[in-house]
């Protein structure tokens, strides 16, 4: 029996050996190790083993069977190997190939300016407001203390829709909108669309400003130049300079407004910024006394800033845009480059 | 303004360089505009004495000339102008010289003469004048001087601009005046000296001012003798500095005084006058007058006049009048120096549409006082340069003098405003320096008189402004306010307008930005219903094109996707967020309702090495509309809609309950061609207020399957005007509770269904709770599904 078991194993060992397909390996499990295999053929000789014999032949056969099954095992591990390795050689991509790609989308670069900003006085707390296109000349015009005779009403080209109806020219009158709701403390940022009669490579018509207001106790301009540098710094980066120089708003008083040293030469010189290293960013001041008058607000308890700044100008600044009019030609071959 | 720093210097003394003058003007707040230096494109060019004049061997034109310019030796230089004699003085640029335009002056022959060099005529050297011929210069020159020192072109021009509130900066003396303060230097005011002669003012002229509250104060002066000519080349170059032509000596005064002193001035030729009078009084009906720029204009009588004893000769404070003009033969002048009101002024400019140098100081707000220094300045100037005589006395109407004003400044408040505490001494020196002049003050407050010229200092806040200046904003501190939060939120859907955006764009749509504005015609161009041709209507619009403000987004989308595919982008899928705008009725105001809008066109897919591209077809808009609808928790249905804007079997009103919010839809070809394009384009519009008033409650929990789904297949034949999305609706009503979902997945019409029939093939998915389904289970599932579609539609089983 110890023979046959020997002879077997050999056939056996030899059969797997040979064995080059998967299913040739499974034939020789069949037939070896199978339930109906050789294997247990010879077990059942063992009946016929003398009984000193047979724990040393049952002992023996099941090392044979052992054998033959790791030798099973791991000419599968070969065999499986070699099979995926064809399989995948077949199946290789050309990796030089471009892959599906979803379209990609776009947000307009007005908006993606605006949301940044708004992010960015967000974190300080103020929170968006907003106001009709379409205002009255009240709250465009004569509640911000620029009366019908105010020379700074010429500076503003105007579109009216009717008597004492404009569409509005700035996003300041949302700051009287505002105040009129509530009593202070007001911390708003009103971004919209705003309309002057004004069209060539550098003005549109139609375009964009974000307005800021902050009112308080004890809000000073030290504090209003604290908060426009903290949103320079996070929108043009920490190397940004700032400057605040005196100028004029009817609404704000002391009016500023304030230049960030230059985008494209950081300040050396250039012809955007007409030698002078700086560029205007945006206009500011502490509130004015007759704004809070026609607010209700009561000026001895209070004191507050606001900010008007072009959204339009900020996003050609940052993508180099050399018109304005790239904005709102909605060429989709301009929107896809942002 | 342009501000001219040899000019500038007249009146203070300037030690800085032109770079720290502007920065510490701009600090001042006179924002520069540009820094132009004059003679920056000229060198090489000296005062050149004529030697001798011979004629050229070879040539008529040309002669010979030998020019001293102080050199070793006399340089030989050809010239082909006839305006010179020996001994002249004329611009002479050398040899290695640079002339405005990058001209360079080199040695050369001119038919067969050496010429080393060129002389210059005015416009060569960058003057402004066009003359035939050299420039003659003055024989007192030094021969070999630099032309640019003695023409005054070695000049900085620094160009202001003055903000509104600021008239009294419309000056040199107002800009040196400011730089004076911060120095701390002194204003050189130039002294007059006029030399009162012959006849009293009162018997060569009368003055009668009917409107004192138009013009609070006129005041006039009469020059006899005078010699009307050209001016000296002092003159015309300071004016030529600051911009202006000079023309006569008499008008270049006037205009040299406005200059200096900001105060507009105005002369008449007195014998011009009927009467030889002036009647300061409104215009009257029908009245003109032929304005010195060449025009008539129509007076009304809210318009201020200066008129003779008959017709009007001169809008106050706007622009003089071409009848009373100053002239060659002119010998008497009636001199204007006045203050009329600001709001008058500002009214009238802009009712003849007519700005001048005058109006605009006149309606910023000029300096009553100051109009007696300037008559006074103007008048002597006028008597040196024109050898006029001054006539004994002056005219000077102000019944009632303005009254300085009074302010107050409590100390506190500047730190409370500025958040920098400024000594009360600096506070109070500040102000003074400025002109403000102290009346009373004690440990916290002090009290002020406002100079007249300061028209915008009316309040504390505007004096703290003025400390501020003279403080330097640079030197104000930097601090971050603690913000705290406000009572009310003011734009509840921002956020999650915000959300939608981004929505949209990941489902790689891009963002349009279209005007407000529209054309009128292009509601129609888009066959839009009639309520959307309610529109508001501008009254002053930039042109035609954008004369209303738009009702709708669609027209200008379809232009867009027509533009681009002119342009020839292939795939256009794109979005605009935005307002539209409707007449509100009664109220002044009109509504504004926010909008989304969605355009398709070309290839929603583009072409890929594995596919072909796919063009755009209403299911991608109808994917794009179920799927917005789904962002904001919306079940909408789409009713077919009928209307001219899209394509016919191609449109559907999208309905919230009983409420459209929405239209989309195949644009119909007609109205493709009318927006240029005949390609496929697709639109919808929805009411984006609508859709955020929807505010779902957040989804609440089912629990998740957790036996094994089995899924059939059924197709069946079917009319082919059978709606196949209703049949999928029916098909899911009646299997039951153990249906989980069906959906359509084929669609097919052709021979083997037979005509006017389709195959609509549907995936039916069951499931249970509770086991793990039987082929029974789902069989009679299956039953259930087929015979409603049978009863329903006569479906067969295919
Ligand atoms: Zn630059």
């Amino acid at each position: 029996m110890k023979e046959q078991l020997e002879a077997f194993q050999a056939a056996a060992l030899d059969t797997i050996a040979q064995a080059d397909t998967l299913s040739a390996l499974e034939e020789a499990r069949v037939k070896y190790l199978g339930r109906k295999g050789a294997i247990t053929e010879i077990l059942r000789g063992l009946g016929k083993v003398s009984a000193e014999e047979r724990p040393a032949m049952g002992q023996l056969a099941n090392v044979v069977k052992g054998a033959i099954g790791s030798a099973l095992d791991d000419r599968k591990v070969e065999l499986s190997a070699t099979a995926d390795a064809a399989r995948e050689e077949s199946e290789a991509v050309d990796l030089s190939l471009p892959g599906r790609r979803p379209q990609r989308g776009h947000i307009h670069m007005v908006n993606q300016v605006t949301e940044e900003i708004i992010d960015i006085f967000a974190g300080l707390g103020f929170q968006v407001a907003v106001g009709p296109d379409i205002e009255t000349e009240f709250y465009n015009f004569d509640s911000l203390n620029t009366p019908a005779d105010h020379p700074a009403r010429d500076s503003h080209d105007t579109f009216f829709v009717k008597p004492g109806v404009v569409l509005r020219t700035h996003t300041s009158p949302v700051q009287m909108r505002v105040m009129e709701q509530v009593q202070p403390p007001v911390a708003v940022l009103a971004p919209g669309r705003v309309y002057r009669v004004d069209y060539d490579a550098s003005h549109s018509p139609m375009f964009n400003q974000i307005e800021g207001l902050l009112v308080d106790e004890g809000v000073t301009f030290a504090d209003l130049k604290g908060t426009l540098m903290h949103f320079v710094h996070h929108l043009f980066g920490k190397n940004t300079k700032v400057r605040f120089r005196p100028h004029f708003f009817p609404f704000t008083e002391p009016s500023a407004e304030m230049d960030i040293s230059c985008t494209v030469c950081s300040g050396k010189g250039c012809r955007l910024c007409k030698n002078s290293g700086w560029l205007e960013a945006l206009g500011c001041g502490m509130v004015h006394p007759e704004v809070f008058k026609h607010a209700n607000y009561d000026y001895e308890k209070y004191s507050g800033f606001a900010f008007g700044l072009g959204i339009d100008r900020i996003a050609m600044l940052r993508h180099a845009v050399p018109s304005i009019n790239h904005l709102y030609d909605n060429d989709l071959r301009f929107l896809e480059q942002f | 303004m342009r501000i001219s720093l040899n000019w500038l210097r007249d009146y203070v003394d300037i030690d800085v360089s032109v770079e720290e003058l502007a920065h510490q003007m701009t600090m001042l707040g006179l924002e520069i505009e540009s820094v132009e230096r004059l003679g920056d494109d000229i060198q090489n060019v000296l005062v050149g004495k004529i030697l001798s004049i011979d004629a050229h061997p070879d040539a008529d034109k040309i002669v010979v000339c030998q020019v001293d310019v102080a050199g070793e030796v006399p340089l030989q230089i050809c010239c082909g102008a006839k305006n010179m004699k020996v001994g002249d003085k004329v611009p002479t640029a050398i040899v290695g010289a640079t002339l405005p335009g990058d001209f360079k002056i080199g040695r050369r022959k001119m038919r067969g003469v050496e010429s080393q060099g060129m002389m210059c005529a005015a416009q060569e050297i960058g003057l402004a004048e066009e003359t035939d011929g050299l420039l003659i210069l003055d024989e007192e020159l030094p021969t070999g001087e630099d032309i640019k020192s003695v023409l005054g072109l070695d000049d900085i021009v620094l160009e202001i601009e003055v903000t509104p509130n600021r008239a009294d900066w419309a000056s040199m003396i107002g800009v040196a005046r400011e730089l004076s303060v911060l120095y701390g230097t002194e204003l050189r005011v130039p002294e007059v000296s006029l030399v009162e002669q012959g006849e009293e003012i009162d018997s060569l002229c009368a003055v009668t001012v009917e409107d004192t509250a138009l013009c609070p104060r006129y005041m006039g002066r009469v020059l006899t003798n005078v010699t009307v000519g050209p001016s000296p080349e002092w003159l015309c170059e300071r004016l030529l500095a600051a911009g202006q032509r000079p023309i006569n000596n008499i008008v270049d005064v006037t205009n040299f005084v406005l200059l200096e002193t900001g105060q507009p001035l105005h002369a008449f030729d007195r014998d011009k006058l009927a009467e030889n009078r002036i009647v300061v009084r409104t215009g009257k009906a029908g009245e003109a007058i032929n304005t010195l720029d060449g025009e008539t204009r129509k007076l009304s009588d809210d318009m201020l006049v200066i008129a003779d004893g008959t017709i009007p000769q001169c809008v106050a404070g706007v622009m003089g009048g071409a009848d009373s003009e100053v002239s060659e033969g002119t010998t008497t002048i009636f001199l204007e120096s006045a203050f009329f009101a600001p709001a008058s002024v500002r009214k009238t400019s802009r009712g003849l549409g007519l700005i001048s140098e005058s109006s605009q100081r006149f309606q910023r707000g000029a300096d009553p006082e100051m109009a007696a220094y300037a008559l006074d300045r103007a008048a002597e100037l006028i008597q040196d340069l024109a050898s006029a005589h001054v006539a004994q006395g002056v005219i000077d109407v102000y019944p009632t003098p303005l009254v300085p004003r009074e302010v107050t400044l409590r100390y506190a408040r500047t730190l409370r405003l500025l958040g920098v505490d400024v000594a009360p001494e600096t506070q109070r020196d500040s102000l003074e320096r400025l002109g403000f002049e102290i009346i009373s003050h004690d440990d916290t407050e002090m009290k002020v008189r406002v100079p007249l010229r300061r028209h915008d200092v009316s309040m504390e806040a505007d004096l703290i402004e003025e400390i501020a200046r003279l403080y330097n904003f640079d030197n104000i501190p930097v601090s971050l306010p603690k913000v705290r939060p406000c009572e009310k939120v003011f734009a509840p859907d921002e956020k999650r307008i915000r959300a939608f955006r981004h929505f949209l764009v990941g489902l790689g749509l891009a963002e349009l930005y279209n005007w407000s504005f529209s054309n009128p015609d292009e509601v129609q161009r888009a066959a839009l219903p009639e309520s959307y041709r309610k529109m508001i209507v501008l009254e002053n619009p930039l042109s035609e094109k954008q004369a209303t403000m738009r009702s709708s987004i669609i027209p200008a989308l379809i232009g867009n996707a027509a533009r681009n595919l002119n342009y020839g982008v292939t795939s256009i899928r794109a979005f605009e967020l935005g307002p539209v705008y409707r007449p509100a009725e009664g109220d002044t105001l009109s509504t504004q309702h926010n909008r989304v809008s969605l355009v398709l066109a070309g290839d929603v897919e583009a072409a890929h090495w594995s596919r072909p591209a796919r063009a755009a077809d209403f299911y991608d808009l109808k994917g794009q509309v179920e799927a917005i609808l789904a962002h904001f928790g919306a079940t909408a249905t789409f009713k077919e809609s009928d209307g001219d804007t899209f394509q016919q079997g191609q449109r559907a009103e999208i309905k919230l309950g009983k409420k459209v919010i929405g239209t989309m839809g195949r644009v119909a070809s007609a109205v493709g061609r009318a927006f240029d394009t005949d390609q496929p384009v697709y639109v919808a519009e929805l009411d984006l207020d609508a859709l955020l008033a929807q505010q779902p409650s957040p989804a609440q929990f089912q629990s998740v399957p957790t036996f094994p789904p089995s899924a059939r297949d059924l197709a069946v034949v079917v009319d082919a005007s059978v709606p196949s999305g209703e049949l999928r609706e029916k098909a899911a009503q009646s299997g039951g509770k153990l249906l989980r979902s069906v959906e359509i997945f084929d669609i097919f019409e052709g021979e083997q269904v037979g005509a006017g029939k389709k195959s609509v093939a549907l995936n039916l998915v069951f499931q249970s709770d509770e086991r793990t389904l039987t082929e029974k289970d789902t069989q009679k599932a299956f039953d259930k599904v087929l015979k409603r579609l049978k009863h329903e539609y006569q479906a067969e089983l295919r």
